[in-house]
Formats: C-alpha cells, structure tokens, sequence
C-alpha cells in the first residue's frame, strides 16, 4: 500500500524528472530541486490553508468573546476548553489546521528518504527493487545507474561537512519566524505553539540533514526557501521577528493587519 | 495546550523513529556471497564469514569472531592457489581481507586503499589481485595485499568479478561499459558500450567474452573491443551466462531460462520458464543445468529444457550455486539458514544455520 501510493508514484517522478533533465552529473540534485517545487505546488492550497489558520486563530485573540471566556474560566481548565471549541465551531476555525502542512510533510519526507535510496540504488537488491519500482512505460535502461552527484554532494549520503545541516536549520528556523503569529497576549495559544515550532523544527530538521542523505536536506532547503517565498507573497511576511533573537514576536503594525 | 504540545512533539518522535529505521539502508541488505572448495564452504552472512564442512554442514570457523557492525560482506568469497580467501567488505569499513582458509585467521588486510565499499570478487591472475571497487577503480595489488601499481579507473560501480582469457582482463561495470585491460602494460582499451547498467560477469568464449545488460540483449566481444549482438531477452539481463560447448545458457528478471546455439543463432528451448526471476548465473555441470530462482526455486534441467527435479528451500535464491563434491549447495537470502545442501537426486543432505 505504502509502497504503490507513496514510494512507486515518488520514484518514477524523479526518476522521469532526471531523464527529462538529461540524466548527467548533478541532474539528481536538479531532479529533487524541481521535485520539490512539485510537491510545493501540489502543496499549495494546504499552505494557504495553513497561512489562513494561523491568522485566524490570531485574530482570534483579540475577540472580545474569546479573552472573555479566558478570564472568567480561568480556573477551570474543562469548561474553557468546552467554550473554545464552541468559539472555533460558531466562527468556523479548525485550531489544527495550521500543522496539517507540517504533519503532511512526514510521509513526504519518509517516501522521498526511501525513493532516492531506491533511486541510487547502492546495492544488488536495492537494484533489483529498482527495476520492479519502474512503471513499464519508463524507458529506465538508458539511466540506470543514477549519478548521485551534486556539487560537492553525493546524494545518497549524508553530507560529511555540515554544511547543509546548518542551512537546514538556519533555514528551518527563518521560515518559522517569519510565519510566527504576532500577539502580544502572553495567554496566546497559536503563538505559544509557533514559538515551540521554532525551536524544535531547526533541530529536528538539521538532525535529520546530519543523519540522513543529503538528497533529503536538498529537499528541505527548497522547500523552506519556497515557503519563505510563498508567505511572502502574501504580505504577512514578519521579517522584524527574524532579527529579534531570543525577544517576545513582534507585534504586527496595523499597515500590516489591514492588508488581509 | 499542553495535551497539543504532547501530540505535536509525539508526532515529531514518531517521524523521527520511522526515519531513523530506514537510517543506513544504504548498505544495509543484500544477498549473500558463496563459495566452496572440496573439504569447506564459505558464505557471507551480513558482517560474518563462515567457513563450513562440505560433508557436514558443520561450522569451522567465523570471521571476525566478535561482531564488527562496520563490515559487511556481500561478495563471494575468492580462493586463490597459495591458499587465501580473499573478501571485501560492503560496510562502512571498507577493507579487503585475506583470511586463512583454514582457520579464518586474518592474513593481511587492505584498509583505506579504497574510497567506496568492495561489492565485487576479486580476480587472481599470474600472482596479481585485480580487485574492483565500487568507486569505480580497479585496485592492483601483489598476494601481500600490497598495492603494486595505481588503481586504474574504469568509471562506474564495479559489482562483478573481472574475468580473464589469458591475455586481456574484462571487466564490467554500472556505467554500461565493458572495459578490456592488457594486465602487462595496464592500458586499457576504449570501453565497449553495452546500452544499460552490466551487474554480471563476462562469459570467457572462443575468440571473445559474452556478456549481458540491462538493455536484454547478449554481446559478443572480441580481444579488440569489437562487439556484436548474440542474442536478445525479455528483460534485464544479471547473471554471467554459462558457455558449455556451442551453447550459452542465460537468463533474464522475466525469470526465463534461455538456451543459445551459437553456432546456428538459434534458441534451443521455447521460452523455458521456472517460477520466477533469475538474478543468479545458471551453472553447468556434466549434463544438467542448475538455475535459482528469486521466488527461492532450485531447478535442475537436462540439455532439453526438461525439468529434472525442482526443490524451494524457502527465501529468495539471488546467488549462483556452487558444487562441492556431489553436493549442489545453496545460499537463500531471508531463509530460516544461510545454506542448504542436496545431492544429484535432490534430496537435502543438510542445512546450515549460523550461531548467534
């Protein structure tokens, strides 16, 4: 099941994307960059779900109902939560539905991890795995084996200099920032939980660069940088919480709020 | 807010586990290598060699005694005349061992001589180790493991054991190339294009090597780099192909079985087919033909195509058989041992299962 949605449908597009591009040195790299914005695109209407979410849920913190209900029920954990779901249903919020993009990213990740393993294909068996990956109308023969070269980067390893691990999680951690709700209300949720994420998404991610081959932190890099690019085009772009290391967020200026 | 923090950082643990299992499946799996003489057989089995009673099934010997989780050994073991066994690892440690194949004691060992894992077997030709390494060079060392010239570079991943008819040396590699070495002067010939991926060794023949590839097709190739198409398959084709007399014996992942006149061109069989794909060599022996199937079948045809008997072992057979004494012995992959032993009748003599 896994196998026929997710790493067969995977292998065949890098692999088609690869022999489209020429199949010499450093088209794999090519080949999982133009992967990538693929899959942004495909993406794309959950990011904007995502982007949509969040600045809900930010708004959300300067209703009058919702810091009503935050007093009065302060010492009752149960009954708030009872009236925040109330509040979410009357105004049509789904308070998850700004990690959905982060939690689809996983089986991504976890296909395209095992489709450039399949890809490069290192051993005997994991050719043999190659050739029953391929659909028949892929004329694999003339490609197979795949140059793992990129830059300095062999693809199907980790990269051995750090580099990439630390653009992983500068990256990572910009993307966060930037997409971080702004709220000057201690008590606020969706910009507690952003917080959180940006610490613990550079980490997680330059771990995974460290460990993982550098094909997957080529993934990471451009998908981060898209993101940049895409949260920027809708003007919510914080950039002042970047440079403020270590500081509360921000809070956005009202030119800012009015261009939603 | 609590309860979300501990499902996100849940999911986040929960990712990481699942990425850390695949974590360094890059060399992680293959079939194991096999290899025999009358008195022992030797088999790979993920970062052990064990040498084995061929009468038995007894163990003799393992190789290293403790566990080393930076070798693993994938190829077939190489004996050589002055009584070497000779074995690369495909593990993070990248060495190529000699071992006495007696006792399993290391005789020497070549480590960091090469950039990439050892997935191929070495051959040994006029006292020179003619090793292939999957960076893409042809290591050249004395029988002290000594490196005796610069390693030549053929490009590619060399997977298959290079072959030699006396004068030249062959070698095949992932680059679709057939490369044609003089072992006097270390020149090599322009490389022969085979149109896809060669993971097999070349057959030595009369006036050539045969040689398959990915692009299903058998070449002829002479001393000088002249090749020609023989014959042609269904689907890639592995394996070394099996020369007996005017017939080449190959087959191909469709899992079928050919049988080629060379002197007429013509197909011997009508499209003999076992029960699944063949990656394994077919051996020749005699008047029977052995072929292993991925779907774990061992087939004995006669001359005719004609099924002699068949036997599945369990797992998936990747490996070329071997024949030691009147035993044909088989290394499965996945199977509940590492070999099994039959007689010319087919009935099991014994199995082997190694120690933890």
């Amino acid at each position: 099941m896994w196998e026929a949605i997710i790493v067969q449908p995977m292998t065949n597009l890098l692999l088609f994307i690869y022999d489209l591009l020429g199949n010499g040195p450093h088209m794999f790299g090519l080949a999982i960059i133009l992967f990538t914005v693929l899959i942004k695109a495909v993406t794309w209407p959950l990011n904007a779900a995502q982007v949509k979410g969040a600045q809900a849920m930010q708004e959300l913190q300067n209703d009058k109902d919702w810091q009503e209900i935050q007093k009065k029920y302060a010492k009752d954990r149960e009954k708030l939560a009872q009236e925040q779901m109330r509040i979410y249903k009357e105004k049509g919020i789904n308070p998850f539905a700004s990690c959905l993009p982060t939690l689809v990213q996983f089986p991504i990740i976890i296909g395209l991890y095992q489709s450039i393993i399949r890809a490069l294909s290192a051993t005997p068996l994991d050719m043999l795995k190659l050739a029953r990956t391929v659909y028949p109308f892929q004329n694999v023969e003339n490609i197979i084996p795949l140059n793992s070269k990129f830059l300095w980067m062999d693809l199907g390893q980790p990269e051995p200099y750090y580099i990439l691990a630390i653009i992983v999680a500068v990256s990572t951690w910009i993307q966060s920032k930037l997409t971080m709700p702004t709220s000057s209300n201690p008590n606020d949720q969706s910009a507690q939980m952003s917080r959180m994420m940006s610490i613990y998404m550079p980490l997680l991610l330059g771990w995974f660069a460290l460990t993982f081959p550098s094909g997957i932190s080529v993934y990471f890099i451009i998908s981060n940088v898209l993101g940049v690019v895409q949260y920027a085009a809708t003007g919510r772009a914080n950039w002042s919480n970047v440079f403020s290391f270590g500081s509360k967020p921000q809070q956005q200026q009202p030119s800012q709020k009015k261009k939603k | 807010m609590k309860t979300k923090r501990l499902i996100l950082i849940s999911l986040f643990a929960l990712g990481a586990i699942l990425l850390s299992a695949c974590s360094g499946a890059a060399f992680s799996n293959n079939w194991p290598g096999l290899a025999a003489d009358e008195e022992r057989v030797y088999v790979t089995s993920g970062s052990f060699v064990y040498a084995v009673e061929v009468q038995t099934g007894r163990q003799i010997w393992r190789f290293p005694a403790d566990s080393d989780n930076k070798l693993l050994f994938y190829a077939n073991p190489v004996l050589t005349e002055d009584g070497q066994l000779l074995i690369g690892s495909a593990g993070q440690n990248h060495t190529l061992f000699s071992l006495d194949p007696e006792t399993g004691r290391e005789k020497w060992s070549l480590q960091n001589g090469a950039k990439n894992v050892w997935m191929a077997p070495p051959l040994v030709f006029n006292e020179v180790i003619y090793a292939p390494n999957t960076d893409g060079f042809l290591y050249i060392l004395d029988m002290r493991g000594r490196e005796i010239a610069d390693p030549i570079e053929l490009g590619g991943a060399l997977w298959s054991q290079p072959v030699t008819d006396g004068t030249s040396i062959y070698v095949t590699s992932l680059d679709h190339h057939l490369h044609i070495i003089n072992p006097s002067t270390r020149k090599t010939l322009p490389p022969v294009n085979l149109g896809g991926a060669v993971p097999g060794s070349p057959a030595i023949g009369d006036g050539g090597v045969y040689v398959g590839s990915f692009a299903s097709n058998i070449y002829f190739i002479t001393p000088r780099g002249e090749s020609k198409v023989v014959a042609s398959a269904d689907n890639w084709i592995w394996g070394t192909p099996a020369l007996d007399g005017d017939i080449l014996y190959y087959a191909d992942l469709e899992g079928i079985v050919y049988s080629l006149d060379l002197t007429s061109g013509r197909q011997n069989w009508d499209r003999q087919k076992p029960d699944g794909p063949v990656v394994a060599n077919p051996l020749v022996t005699d008047d029977r033909i052995y072929v292993v199937t991925e779907a774990g079948g061992i087939f004995v045809l006669d001359r005719d195509g004609k099924i002699i008997w068949d036997r599945n072992p369990g797992g998936n057979i990747y490996t070329t058989p071997v024949i030691a004494g009147d035993l044909i012995l088989v290394a499965p992959y996945q199977a509940d041992f590492a070999i099994a032993a039959y007689d010319e009748a087919g009935r099991q003599a014994w199995t082997f299962t190694p120690g933890k």
